[in-house]
């Protein structure tokens, strides 16, 4: 087996972890977006699809293993790629204009990447049920918690724009990787990296908003 | 066609050889032609170093109708200057305004050392396409030419990549100094013909293996090359690698081979 | 005096090649291994040769002074290459492919060598495309062709704008398979300083390694010259800056006949020179002549714009004057006919040094997309440089100096008056006769190095004793001694003006005096004009910098002084040459109607020219040209 190893050592093969990895991020976002927005049934229809959900068991779980291993694939990628493109340019140019390819998303991956694992951490340490206990309180009750606490609510705004920069790049970025670059369905794919940020960034942007004003 | 008379300051980045620190120097380039080159600029420039008992600035060049790939510099940032497909040789000066700085730096990347002042080592490149750049056919062996129909979209679509004058202007626009539009470009040619398919998974783990121990960076689809490549080489190229190196790595029996170091 | 054995096998015309492979001698498979073959230049010729050679199993050391193979001069062709392959039944055969091309070279070639080359013309293609070149295709999916000037049936080849590109990157992937397997070993960035003979033999080179600076000495049983052409004599053309005859020169310096050097082709459509500071021409194919329509207009000094200038105001003079060809008239023909125009005063632009090539009537006809397609990434070309847009306003064009008919004499194996230093491509004079034709550039570097070259040098190789030389040998110190001399001398000149000064100077003189019309006073006058810019050269240039770095003003420095010296058998040669043939066009020898007026009695040889030592008038020699299978005819396109 190590013709794998040695294909995902390649820079294709890198690139590849990172546009599957991401894909199933992409894959997670639109799930989990599309659960949540349960909240505009009011708080009961998003605690039962929470209940609903838990109720997967095993199933559940081998989707958080799922997501935990392309999480740590993908950041472990991430980072070898930002060293080794660093040193590949060791001597900076004094001048650097962009030719109209790259964007703010595309130029600021490494460091959204890092600001949206930081967000993760914060999200799972307020949220997962693992760490903090739904017994007590239901998920609603805990949201308007977390979310009356100006400090939360600005780091989660702040961080579902960042995650929308991020799939900017990231979501037409990953089909270009694994080689769907088709002239007729490349302009589609890349209007919806934009249009699919967009909703990542609003449509969970607005949830911290409706729980309070549901409060 | 109406020429002008502009004049310039120069930032250009002279280095004596490939240890030596480099550094940029101010030269005034005066009484310029708007029709002129931005080579023909440098020459001028270079005739009154001359003159005044200077060196002059090395730069490579050598068909001066954007063909040949020899020539290229980073002007004010941007490999080949700031017209779109567009060679620096085929740069003119009337795209520039009089009493305008104008910084010409060298194509940078680990992978293509400066020589001297603007001149880089493009090696890596021929090693890339020694790798496996060709169809193997030795002189004599072919069938006639019309036995192997070609559609003739996809002649077209190779003849966009083979359209590649291996400038090194993608590595240089590339933020990450990914040389994945050149490679892809070769292999993007050879794999639309069928008279390349026979060897296409071979050719894409051989150059792809090259590539990689050359020290470039790696693509993350900044698509800086695509608009900076003089010839207008699309991404999609790049696309066309990334499945033909997939194709190859999982399906093909072939095995990525060891590279060759360079010398 | 020379011996010029031109060893043209006899019988059929058709059967002479195959005759001759037959009777040449073989070097066994085992036996290829133990010869070193030394090949200068990698573009069609060079690049076609060594990978060819190296396939076979010779070891092979292949030399260009680019930083890679691929980017030879060759790589700007644009239009395409010949074949006699008539895949548009259009009545083409190889016969009519040799007679083309014979007839276009003003009978000045031979036919035994003109015809090998229209027989090998088909296996090029053929190979080409198995290399994965990707020419135009037609819907079908089969090889496209167009017609070119000089031709009445369509058999040219092409990929897109791009042709020599695309054909040298198969030549090129070729030699790097072979440079992978071992067989070839790559020597970028080195520029041949002399050819070694010892005991009459050309056994190796000397170069210069253009980054460290250092002399190199390198042994070989046989050389291989494929550096092309010497038509930045006129400093400006069309080929690369580089382009040069250093390395041909040298040879010629050690006993290789010069043949035919007056004819230099001179271009008809390239964009019109604009100012001293211009480096170079750029040349527009010639292929713009199957839709663009040349004129200028019918008053001298006619000011207006070429939009207000009406239909019959316009004087479309190759229509006129040529009305079977029309716009496909030969480059030689279109080049002189275009001079004639401006030298009446109706020659249009800022300089009037320029004629109309106008997509008015062919846009109408087939719609601006179909030109785009056709001629898309040109009128690109052409707007870049001059800022107007062709489409609207016809393009300015004029001729320019592009390619050496003349070059380095070889026998029927392509091998000089120096046994063992063989010559291809353009660098030799051997196919084109006075005039080449379009599209046969390629034609004959891609013919020499894959197919000829191949089986001619087995029979040297075979039919010769070699002593054992080492790069210690005497004659590669003495050589090293005289390149490193020469290099030190430049160095210490130190004088008041730079190198391209000197070569700026040059080209005046020789375009002013040697170009498209000559004469025996001009041709005369030219010779003490370069004398003096020799003489001054070598008083007052100054080449800054070290000889032990890449020092630019140096390698031109050397290439400048060898055009200077060289400039002189040029001229020499066309003073020799009593008639007007193809490029060469005395004016003391024309028709009525301004056409050429050979001399068949008289001058059907070629001119071959000997060095006769330091300061001595080079010694003339001749090969007569017999004609066996053709009739000479005046040459007519009217």
């Amino acid at each position: 087996m190590t013709w794998v190893l040695r294909t995902l050592s390649t820079s294709i093969g890198k690139k590849q972890l990172m546009a599957v990895t991401g894909l199933l991020f992409l894959l997670f976002l639109a799930t989990h977006l599309l659960g949540n927005m349960s909240i505009y049934g009011g708080g009961p229809a998003f605690v039962a699809y929470a209940e609903h959900l838990h109720a997967l068991g095993k199933l559940l779980v081998a989707a958080e293993v799922l997501m935990a291993l392309a999480l740590i694939i993908h950041v472990l990628t991430a980072v070898v790629l930002f060293f080794e493109n660093r040193a590949a340019r060791p001597v900076k140019y004094a001048v650097d204009k962009s030719g109209g390819g790259r964007t703010f998303s595309s130029q600021t991956m490494p460091y959204t990447g890092l600001l949206v694992l930081g967000f993760i951490c914060v999200h799972l340490a307020t949220f997962s049920h693992h760490i903090v206990d739904q017994t007590t309180r239901n998920i609603f009750q805990i949201a308007v918690a977390v979310f009356s606490q100006p400090v939360y609510l600005v780091i989660y705004l702040v961080s579902m724009i960042i995650l929308g920069f991020h799939v900017r790049h990231g979501l037409w970025s990953a089909f270009q990787t694994v080689g769907a670059n088709h002239p007729k369905y490349m302009p589609f794919i890349e209007k919806l990296s934009i249009v699919f940020a967009v909703i990542v960034a609003i449509g969970f942007g607005s949830l911290p908003l409706i729980i309070l004003a549901m409060r | 066609m109406s020429s002008k008379s502009i004049n310039l300051t120069l930032k250009v980045w002279r280095q004596q050889g490939p240890k030596a620190p480099g550094r940029l120097e101010t030269y005034k380039a005066e009484n310029i032609s708007t029709d002129a080159s931005f080579l023909e600029m440098l020459d001028i420039v270079n005739e009154r170093l001359t003159l005044e008992g200077k060196e002059p600035i090395a730069f490579d060049h050598d068909c001066r109708e954007g063909i040949c790939g020899m020539c290229g510099s980073v002007v004010n940032g941007r490999p080949h200057g700031p017209q779109k497909e567009t060679t620096l040789c085929q740069l003119h000066m009337r795209h520039f305004q009089d009493g305008d700085t104008v910084y010409i730096e060298p194509f940078r990347a680990r992978a293509l050392p400066v020589v001297k002042d603007l001149v880089v080592d493009r090696s890596a490149l021929d090693q890339i396409i020694a790798a496996g750049g060709f169809i193997s056919v030795n002189t004599g062996q072919a069938p006639e030419a019309n036995s192997l129909p070609v559609p003739k979209d996809k002649a077209d679509l190779a003849m966009d990549a083979a359209a590649c004058i291996g400038c090194g202007a993608c590595i240089a626009a590339c933020p990450n100094a990914a040389a994945m539009l050149f490679t892809s470009a070769k292999i993007s040619q050879l794999a639309l013909l069928p008279h390349g398919r026979p060897e296409a998974a071979k050719r894409a783990l051989a150059m792809l293996a090259q590539m990689d121990a050359a020290g470039f960076g790696n693509c993350t689809n900044h698509k800086e090359c695509e608009m900076e490549c003089p010839k207008g080489i699309s991404i999609s190229n790049i696309a066309r690698l990334n499945r033909e190196f997939l194709k190859a790595a999982l399906a093909s029996a072939e095995e990525i081979p060891a590279a060759t170091k360079k010398e | 005096m020379l011996q010029l054995d031109a060893k043209i096998p006899g019988g059929p015309l058709e059967t002479k090649w195959d005759r001759h492979r037959f009777d040449l001698k073989l070097v066994n498979p085992s036996n290829k291994r133990k010869f070193e073959i030394i090949v200068v230049g990698t573009g069609l010729a060079g690049g076609s040769a060594s990978a060819s050679l190296a396939e076979l199993g010779y070891n092979v050391k292949t030399f260009c002074i680019q930083d890679s193979p691929r980017r030879a001069h060759s790589i700007a062709a644009q239009g395409g290459i010949n074949a006699a392959k008539n895949y548009p039944n259009d009545s083409d055969s190889i016969w009519r492919l040799f007679y083309d091309t014979i007839k276009g070279g003003d009978f000045r070639a031979r036919e035994a060598n003109v015809y090998r080359l229209a027989q090998v013309s088909n296996l090029i293609i053929d190979h080409c495309v198995a290399q994965g070149i990707p020419f135009a295709r037609e819907y079908g999916g089969l090889l496209a062709n167009r017609s070119f000037g000089g031709a009445q049936v369509s058999r040219t080849f092409y990929a897109r704008g791009q042709t020599g590109q695309q054909l040298l990157l198969g030549a090129y992937s070729a030699l790097m398979r072979q440079v992978a397997r071992g067989q070839v070993k790559m020597f970028p960035r080195r520029e041949m300083l002399d050819l070694v003979v010892v005991d009459g033999q050309a056994r190796g080179i000397v170069v210069r390694n253009l980054i460290t600076g250092e002399i190199e000495r390198h042994t070989a049983h046989a050389v291989v010259l494929a550096t092309g052409g010497y038509g930045n004599v006129f400093y400006l053309s069309t080929n690369g800056m580089g382009c040069n005859v250093t390395a041909a020169y040298r040879c010629y310096k050690k006993g290789a006949g010069f043949a035919n050097p007056c004819f230099t082709q001179i271009h008809p459509t390239c964009i019109p020179v604009h100012g001293d500071y211009q480096s170079k021409l750029t040349l527009m194919s010639e292929s713009l002549r199957n839709d663009g329509r040349v004129w200028v207009p019918k008053k001298a000094g006619d000011k207006r714009r070429p939009e207000d200038i009406p239909e019959d105001e316009r004087d479309y003079y190759l229509e006129r004057i040529y009305p079977s060809f029309g716009n496909l008239a030969p480059r030689d023909i279109s080049s002189r006919a275009a001079k004639r125009m401006c030298d009446e005063g109706k020659g249009v632009g800022p300089t009037g040094r320029a004629v109309y090539l106008d997509f008015r009537d062919a846009i109408q006809r087939l719609g601006q997309a179909e030109i785009e397609a056709r001629y898309g990434n040109l009128f690109q070309m052409y707007e870049r440089i001059v800022a107007e847009d062709p489409y609207t306003t016809p393009m300015m064009i004029y001729p320019a100096s592009h390619y050496a008919m003349g070059g380095l004499w070889v026998d029927y194996n392509l091998m000089s008056t120096i046994p063992g230093l063989f010559v291809l491509g353009e660098a030799n004079f051997s196919d084109h006769g006075a005039n080449r034709l379009g599209a046969s550039a390629l034609m004959q570097g891609l013919a020499d190095g894959y197919f000829v070259i191949p089986n001619t040098i087995n029979g040297y190789l075979a039919g010769t004793k070699f002593a054992e030389v080492t790069e210690s040998h005497e004659a590669f110190k003495e050589s090293e001694a005289e390149v490193v001399a020469k290099v030190k001398k430049l160095l210490s000149i130190k004088g008041k003006r730079t190198v391209q000064d000197f070569h700026r100077d040059l080209g005046h003189v020789m375009w002013e005096y040697c170009g498209m019309g000559r004469t025996d006073e001009g041709l005369t006058k030219a010779r003490k004009l370069v004398a003096d810019v020799k003489a001054e050269f070598w008083e007052n240039v100054t080449v800054p910098g070290s000889h032990t770095d890449l020092n630019q003003s140096l390698e031109n420095a050397g290439r400048v002084a060898d055009f200077l010296e060289f400039a002189d058998i040029l001229l020499l040669d066309a003073l020799a040459r009593r008639e007007s043939c193809g490029c060469h066009f005395n004016e003391a020898f024309q028709t009525e109607d301004h056409e050429a007026l050979r001399d068949d009695v008289n001058m059907a040889h070629v001119a071959v020219w000997e060095y006769a030592g330091e300061g001595k008038e080079p010694i003339f020699n001749k090969e007569p040209l017999n004609f066996e299978f053709v009739k000479l005819a005046t040459r007519s396109y009217k």
